[in-house]
């Protein structure tokens, strides 16, 4: 087992920092910052359980040769339908989902994918509801179809740049 | 099991300085970016108007439905249909404050070229969106 680091403390201080020196000048506001912050952790505690669970199933079902069958560098069109797939079904902010991605890379998992997975989080099915009622069936279906094809698109233009560059 | 729940509770504690430090950062952005000062951004013509609510909509947070409420009230202003599809998409797939989280897990390159790539991906799926609608009718 890797041996345990934190990630981030600099930029946790950073933003202790950026607080303390806001409340100096603008107490009230920092005040109101800081209890949203503990109501968005409140909020956020369901989603993560449901990364540690998640993470903890990957990790005794989903084995690296997995991955690489599955969203390796062979994994063909099957790869990106599993990355449109679990893009569209993940829940949560885009962060909680960066510890996940950064495993299944490390396991061999492809950076096309995890561009696709990323945008293809932008079609929630909860919230199509909105969306037909704001602006329509039509625009609700196009504007779906088309983000999925940007996430594919851009998936394959990362690689290409990084083809290009690296 | 017991083995892998360990090491998914260590993967998660690993990176909780950086969560903190993401909400964080997305308090003082509730608190200091407010819808109402959002709505006051718009207003030009469509373009500008999508160019504003792709970068708005990058650096704004907090849960999609937000940005479904706000895009209704901007509707009712009479803001183009370009910019409400940006303004939404760009809320869900762009995180200027997540950058920092997104570049210490995922490395620098990869954050930097993935933003890019959603931001000409945002304004490009709202033009096509509203072409293809306007050429279904």
């Amino acid at each position: 087992m890797k041996k345990f680091q934190y990630k981030g403390l600099k930029v946790l201080l950073f933003i202790v920092a950026l607080y303390c020196l806001l409340a100096l000048f603008d107490p009230e506001k920092i005040l109101i910052a800081t209890t949203t912050d503990f109501k968005i952790f409140y909020s956020l505690i369901p989603i993560f359980i449901l990364i540690i669970f998640i993470s903890s199933l990957i990790n005794y079902f989903v084995k690296p040769k997995h991955i690489v069958n599955h969203i390796g560098e062979d994994s063909g069109v099957k790869g990106i339908f599993y990355a449109i797939a679990s893009g569209i079904l993940s829940h949560g902010p885009l962060y909680m989902w960066y510890g996940i991605l950064k495993e299944m890379r490390e396991s061999g998992a492809k950076e096309k994918l995890l561009i696709i997975f990323l945008y293809a989080r932008a079609v929630k099915l909860p919230l199509l509801v909105f969306m037909i009622d704001l602006f329509g069936l039509a625009f609700t279906i196009i504007m779906t179809l088309f983000t999925l094809l940007a996430s594919v698109i851009q998936g394959h233009l990362y690689e290409f740049i990084n083809k290009k560059t690296l | 099991m017991n083995e892998a729940f360990k090491k998914a509770l260590l993967g998660f504690f690993s990176m909780s300085p950086l969560l903190l430090g993401t909400i964080g950062l997305v308090g003082l952005m509730q608190v200091y970016v407010t819808p109402e000062m959002i709505k006051t951004l718009f207003g030009y013509d469509s373009f500008s108007d999508t160019l504003i609510a792709t970068f708005v909509g990058g650096i704004s947070v907090g849960q999609g439905i937000i940005s479904y409420v706000i895009a209704g009230e901007l509707q009712e202003q009479g803001v183009s249909l370009f910019a409400l599809a940006a303004f939404i998409l760009s809320w869900v797939t762009l995180g200027f404050v997540q950058l920092p989280a997104e570049a210490a897990m995922l490395g620098m390159r990869f954050t930097i070229i993935r933003n890019l790539l959603a931001l000409f991906g945002t304004i490009a799926v709202s033009y096509l969106t509203v072409l293809t609608l306007g050429l279904l009718k």
